[in-house]
């Protein structure tokens, strides 16, 4: 067999082989990858290499040595879901870097962290200052996980008891154009629905490249030509406006009518309305 | 503007409101939500019925606002 012909078809062979390989091995990204499975990599990519540039000479025994390196991740991957222990000893342990404050000089050493690669990882995460760390862990594979003192950590609704409507993911229901139907039957709406919207934005669906509704229903467009100018939905505000405007005449009726029956009446709507508002306003303001 | 017209008005904006709530009770997924789109309904309704009754009331003791 000529030699030209020897390399294409054991390049073509491994191809495939390490096509299913990775295939069949999942998809963690490679910067997540410990370092163990780094070089299990390197080294399949090395002996494939070897083999397929016909440097190592028997294709049989090149593929002896990869079939290890192949199957000994799934093996271990095994092992892994099996025993804690295994997983361990494989993947490595996370250590903790910083508690209650105070940096573990110990654990820093043992993970071969300098304190200047510390600063450089916080700061990274937008931690300028270590007195908001209340507990940092070096994971396995280097990356750092911070958690901030309690003043430190972002204000949230549940901070403020602040009742939030619950929101489901947006669908996209218009991409370059063309209307995406399954997305809309998802929310229970259809394609008429969509014109009129588009209609009563005054826009034609072909100069809109995406089109999102919300779990309220409410429409946002962004159109091609940028230049027109489009509203976005405020309906929902408008509607507690009105409501608000509502309440406010009832008051005031009630204070200006003599009649003591209506004046009683406008009072104990105007409170049922307020009390309206004031369960509508999480939904309608935010 | 008669008391008349203006209770008229803050009863047809909230009519207008009624319609939107039920709007919004029918495109809401979560039951969470409907039911305080509900329940919110609800309480519009009554107060419109009430003010319907005034502003009737009113009609009929006061004839020369009718319709107005």
């Amino acid at each position: 067999m000529p030699a030209w012909l020897m390399v294409l078809l054991r390049s073509s062979v491994l191809f495939v082989l390490v096509f299913f390989f990775i295939r069949v091995l999942g998809t963690k990204h490679p910067a997540k990858m410990t370092p163990f499975r780094f070089v299990n990599y390197a080294v399949i990519a090395v002996i494939i290499g070897l083999l397929a540039s016909t440097a190592i000479d028997s294709f049989i025994l090149g593929l002896a040595a990869l079939s290890v390196w192949l199957v000994m991740p799934f093996v271990l991957d095994y092992l892994e879901l099996r025993s804690k222990a295994v997983h361990d000893l494989l993947e490595g342990k996370e250590a903790i870097i910083i508690k209650q404050g105070k940096i573990m000089e110990e654990n820093l050493k043992r993970a071969r962290l300098t304190g200047e690669e510390l600063l450089r990882d916080l700061r990274a995460k937008n931690i300028f200052s270590i007195s908001d760390v209340e507990f940092a862990v070096l994971e396995a594979n280097g990356e750092l996980n911070v958690m901030l003192k309690s003043d430190q950590q972002p204000l949230t609704a549940h901070d403020l008891a602040w009742q939030v409507t619950p929101q489901t993911e947006p669908q996209t229901v218009i991409l370059d154009g063309n209307i995406l139907n399954d997305p809309l039957t998802e929310l229970g709406l259809n394609s008429d629905w969509l014109q009129t919207e588009l209609v009563k934005a005054g826009v034609s669906l072909d100069n809109v490249f995406l089109g999102q509704v919300n779990s309220v229903g409410e429409l946002y467009i962004d159109l091609f030509n940028d230049a027109i100018k489009v509203e976005n939905p405020s309906v929902r505000q408008a509607l507690f406006a009105t409501l608000e405007k509502a309440q406010a005449d009832l008051t005031s009726f009630s204070l200006e009518t003599q009649q003591e029956q209506a004046k009683a009446m406008f009072a104990r709507n105007a409170a049922d309305l307020q009390s309206v508002l004031d369960g509508l306003r999480p939904h309608l303001l935010r | 503007m008669t008391v008349a017209t203006q209770l008229k008005q803050t009863l047809v904006s909230l009519k207008g409101a009624q319609a939107t709530l039920r709007l919004y009770e029918q495109l809401s997924r979560q039951q969470e939500v409907r039911h305080a789109y509900q329940q919110a309904l609800q309480t519009v309704e009554a107060v419109v019925g009430d003010l319907e009754v005034r502003t009737r009331e009113i009609e009929s003791q006061e004839p020369q606002y009718q319709g107005s």
